[in-house]
């Protein structure tokens, strides 16, 4: 039991290390992120004012709702993003930089290196969603939201980040059998994953195939939690119907990502990808 | 070798290369039908290394040097045979294994470019469960031995490459490795830093009681260091012994260069005349010959000085190649 313990605080210890060293390599390019930042934002208000055209353009709306629907949308979409980087990171900047072979040498469990970078993906995206939102609702637009209850909905976000990470993991795994182009298939995923779950309309207007993998989306269940808080006021009580299925896919998807990046180590290994470009 | 570090058995490596033809044809057929071909990196190799020994193990480029290197670091699956490491079959990532060992190699980096080497010691320690007590001193040995403690906090990517060269060093020796994988630790550097990184192993293995091995294109890395040598070519070993009898098997002369009174005196009856600077003359003469050339050269001639010397390494190695290439 000790040797159990002294083993997983050793893990913990080293997870908290690549928390670390993402700090540091955040902190050093912190203007860089600021540039991307400004992008973001410019992103999400031309999505937003999509909601002013359509009044403008004579549509009958309630404009600061949808609007605030556009926003919620835009935010995860910007959230989901800095996940699956920071997650395709893991290889694809390590062979960038040519650490790769000892990254994958180091003496700690691939559990807690994945770990150590999805705890700090969560942390940090979760700040900079936080900033999105603001900066748009409150900043540029005065979006009024009498009702909002911001704690359960950031829970929501949360609660979803632990299915977004195992499907980080999942996605992770292509720039490692592909280190030509395996990355951009990561922005593929990301935009697959959106679109069916609805993330500027209700699921209930695609295609009947799509509303059927909308279900076993994770996205689906975090853009109506957000959006149920946040417009209706629902609190944490309510919302078991969004909760639940993002805890039982996400006690799913973490040992499948885990498995899959594991399967994909050994491929690499065995045809000899693990090394750097560039 | 019951007691061997490294035991290597019969390990081979083979990769599935894709190729094909030039022209847009090819191309747009590779499309349907990709053409792989096998090659074997490393074919069925085979060597123990003891506790302590410091092993040179050479080959020109793409003789299967690194990816040996890499089976033994766990880095590649190896396709057949068997590659052991204290014990420990690499490929299963045992974290008792992955704690004694460290792979150098002189043309990638395990501390990230664009922060100080400080920060990526620390990240070593975390991973490598290093006490923080026995990280700082050995990082502070470290950093004293190599000379780099005004490098260390700067951002990596604005050293020249011997300074990267010696911070990466100190990076993977924070935990104390008892086994060096060293892949041309020295690629790149000048005389003076070669000369430094070579001290500075030498001192490591002695302080440390580690085991070494070394893939050098510098043969001065390998004199200096190396008592053993394996010669590796198209993934076979071509010579496994200690490096003074590399000569003796592969090549079957000795250089004699002797000072004369007139160096315009005709020697070619002694032996080929190699090379010729005023009065130092050059020759190269069948090994067995050398005792009576010699000899014949002090009675015959008017000889100020004599030296007899095996030949310089570099050729031997290019013998040796060359001789494996024509077979």
């Amino acid at each position: 039991m000790r040797a159990l313990v002294s083993t997983m605080r050793a893990e913990l210890v080293g997870a908290g290390g690549v928390v670390e060293r993402n700090y540091y390599l955040t902190k050093r390019y912190i203007w860089w992120d600021v540039a991307w930042f400004l992008w973001t934002v410019a992103n999400t208000l031309t999505i937003v004012f999509i909601a002013k055209g359509i009044e403008a353009s004579g549509g009958n709306l309630d404009v600061n709702r949808t609007m605030t629907t556009l926003l919620i949308g835009a935010v995860v979409w910007a959230y989901l993003g800095i996940l699956f980087e920071f997650l395709m990171e893991t290889v694809a900047w390590e062979r960038w930089e040519g650490t790769i072979e000892y990254t994958f040498m180091a003496p700690l469990s691939r559990a807690m290196h994945l770990a150590g970078q999805g705890v700090f993906a969560i942390a940090y995206g979760l700040l900079r969603a936080t900033f999105l939102f603001c900066v748009c609702a409150f900043l540029f637009f005065d979006l009024t939201m009498p009702n909002a209850q911001f704690f359960p909905a950031f829970v929501v976000l949360l609660v979803s980040s632990v299915s977004f990470i195992g499907i980080g993991m999942m996605m992770s795994v292509l720039p490692l059998i592909s280190p030509e182009k395996g990355t951009q298939l990561g922005f593929v995923a990301q935009g697959t994953l959106l679109v069916v779950s609805g993330v500027y309309y209700p699921v209930e207007v695609l295609p009947q195939w799509m509303q059927w993998i909308a279900t076993i989306s994770p996205a689906t269940y975090a853009l109506d939690g957000i959006r149920e808080a946040i417009l209706e006021g629902q609190g944490l009580t309510a919302m078991w119907d969004e909760l639940l299925p993002l805890m039982i896919i996400g006690v799913v998807s973490i040992p499948l990502g885990l498995w899959v990046f594991s399967r994909g180590e050994q491929y690499a290994k065995k045809h000899g990808k693990l090394k750097r470009s560039g | 070798m019951n007691d061997a570090v490294v035991h290597v058995a019969e390990l081979r490596k083979t990769f599935d290369v894709p190729e094909r033809e030039a022209g847009l044809k090819a191309a747009t057929k590779g499309l349907v039908r990709r053409k792989t071909k096998e090659v074997r990196a490393v074919d069925g190799i085979s060597f123990d290394i003891a506790p302590g020994e410091i092993v040179g193990f050479l080959g020109p480029n793409g003789a299967g040097k690194t990816t040996t290197l890499k089976m033994l670091s766990g880095l590649l699956y190896v396709s057949s045979g068997d590659a052991q490491v204290l014990g420990h079959v690499p490929s299963k990532r045992e974290r008792d294994f992955l704690r004694r060992i460290a792979l150098v190699m002189g043309n990638r980096n395990q501390l990230q470019w664009d922060l100080p080497a400080l920060d990526s010691f620390e990240l070593n320690r975390s991973i490598y469960r290093i006490p923080r007590e026995h990280f700082l001193r050995n990082r502070d040995e470290l950093v004293e031995l190599l000379e780099v403690g005004d490098l260390v906090k700067k951002p990596v990517r604005q050293l020249s490459l011997g300074e990267r060269m010696k911070v990466e060093i100190v990076g993977s020796l924070l935990h104390q490795p008892q086994v060096l994988f060293l892949d041309e630790p020295t690629i790149g550097l000048d005389v003076t830093m070669q000369k430094r990184i070579r001290e500075f192993v030498a001192e490591y293995r002695q302080r440390h009681g580690a085991t070494v091995m070394l893939t050098s294109h510098y043969m001065a890395d390998v004199e200096a260091l190396c008592e053993r040598v394996i010669v590796i070519h198209h993934g076979k070993i071509l010579f496994d012994g200690k490096l003074g009898a590399l000569s003796n098997t592969f090549a079957a002369w000795k250089t004699i260069t002797a000072a004369m009174e007139n160096g315009a005196s005709d020697l070619s009856s002694y032996g080929e005349v190699i090379h010729r600077d005023g009065d130092l003359v050059t020759l190269r003469v069948p090994k067995a010959d050398t005792a009576r050339v010699t000899a014949r050269l002090l009675a015959e001639q008017a000889v100020l000085d004599l030296n007899v010397e095996d030949p310089p390494i570099e050729d031997v190695i290019e013998l040796v190649f060359a001789q494996e290439n024509r077979s």
